[in-house]
């Protein structure tokens, strides 16, 4: 007995090494079960809050950035809408009505506006947690983008943060079409590069060229129809030799994310429903 | 025996906000990401029960794995290298040393501090990485990370121990 208590005594280190190692993997494999991560996360509201006040820090300083990008989007808008009142002038009452009537009720989305307070570029698996959560009426599976390409879906929701499952983390699969044809293929990540994605599951038969704009298909109901992804840029084939594998240069620069719009789509329970039939 | 864990808590917190609000911002030619919070364990006193030192290795592990969103990954490795971190110490301690000293350039010689510091290091990154990747097929690439990390990591923490001296 005696034997046995010094013996636990000089050698209960390792036991207590493996039990904690124990619960590393526990907690590794826990995280992969939906919603359960949630107090092991950025998005619990202690970190969340931490990340607020670093991100209201680092905002400060990209002010720079953002004011620069603010005013070539205004110059963009500025001839857009030059251009649009032009065709204003051309076109009779009616049709107008009838084709923002056919717009808002084929797309079918609303906005909520958020701000990133926390984003990793560099992981094998990246997340952007944001400082809305379920008390705005944000919930999973929503679609998240800013002015200038989609950046993600969100995947877990407190009450005021929610974690968004960035493109650049090997989880994501969007899909994707040219903007000038309806060929599609999946868009997911593979590297360790922030700035390029690949479109995987193309058809060997589909016409495209270098340059070309990829768009959300909008078959998913996360996304709307026709939100820029980014532009292909470079064509190869894929491993199996049955489809191509388009590197795609990114629309939004993930290294500087700040204002961002999480988009609900009003029909999605609607669409679920009717798809859940034929299962 | 209070203030030294009051002490070693604000540490704690103090490293775990700088790896997470800078260092894992950082990633120099691609790769290399200095992984300063194991310098906490490093720096545990030679007599320091080696219970205590799993625990804290815990803590510190899990701290960083809740801001960058990978549970149980940083906690994991970190519980590793407290597990071997005395055996370390103890293969480059000086033989004339006294029984309880905190490892360091002044303690040990810079050479042997070095040594120390580089081996412990392989192991918490070797383990990091390959629990992070989970797969051995970018061999290579998996390689030159941990060599990578290792050295930034090792840069970092000999400027902080010449600025301390």
């Amino acid at each position: 007995m005696h034997n046995l208590l010094s013996f636990l005594f000089r050698y209960g280190y390792c036991f207590l090494f493996v039990l904690l190692e124990f619960i590393c993997l526990l907690l590794l494999f826990r995280f992969n079960n939906y919603q359960s991560g949630i107090g092991f996360t950025s998005a619990n509201n202690f970190v969340g809050a931490v990340y607020n006040v670093s991100a209201e820090i680092s905002s400060f300083f990209n002010l720079d950035i953002i004011n620069k990008q603010l005013v070539l989007r205004n110059i963009e808008l500025e001839a857009e809408n030059s251009m649009l009142r032009e065709k204003l002038k051309s076109v009779s009452p009616d049709s107008i009505v009838d084709e923002l009537h056919f717009t808002l009720n084929h797309q079918g989305y609303g906005t909520i506006p958020a701000r990133v307070v926390n984003n990793t570029i560099n992981m094998q698996d990246n997340y952007i947690t944001l400082d809305k959560g379920t008390c705005d009426g944000i919930y999973p599976e929503m679609g998240v983008a800013n002015g200038n390409g989609i950046i993600g879906i969100v995947y877990m929701v407190s009450d005021h943060y929610s974690l968004v499952i960035s493109l650049l983390n090997r989880k994501s699969s969007i899909s994707c079409k040219f903007k000038h044809s309806d060929y599609f293929g999946y868009l997911r990540w593979q590297n360790n590069d922030s700035r390029y994605a690949f479109l995987e599951d193309l058809p060997r038969y589909a016409q495209f060229q270098k340059g070309d704009t990829i768009v959300t298909s909008g078959y998913s109901a996360v996304f709307p129809k026709g939100l820029i992804v980014g532009t292909v840029d470079n064509i190869a084939d894929s491993e199996d030799g049955h489809s191509y594998l388009l590197r795609i240069r990114l629309a939004a620069d993930f290294s500087c994310l700040d204002n961002v719009l999480v988009m609900h789509n009003r029909n999605c329970a609607e669409q679920h429903e009717l798809e859940s039939l034929i299962k | 025996m209070l203030f030294v864990f009051f002490r070693r808590f604000c540490w704690l917190w103090i490293l775990v906000l700088i790896q997470a609000l800078i260092l894992n911002n950082i990633q120099l030619f691609g790769y290399a990401t200095p992984f300063l919070y194991v310098y906490l364990l490093l720096k545990f006193n030679v007599d320091t029960s080696r219970y205590s030192l799993l625990l804290w290795g815990f803590c510190l592990g899990l701290a960083v794995d809740i801001f960058t969103n990978t549970p149980g990954v940083n906690a994991a490795a970190t519980v590793l290298l407290a597990f071997v971190c005395p055996f370390l110490v103890w293969l480059f301690s000086p033989s004339d040393s006294s029984d309880n000293f905190s490892p360091g350039i002044r303690s040990m010689g810079t050479i042997p501090f070095l040594k120390y510091v580089v081996l412990a290091l392989l192991v918490h990154q070797t383990a990091l990485f390959v629990i992070l990747t989970f797969s051995f097929t970018h061999f290579f690439d998996l390689l030159i990370r941990i060599v990578s990390c290792t050295l930034i990591t090792t840069l970092c923490i000999w400027s902080i121990e010449n600025v301390k001296r």
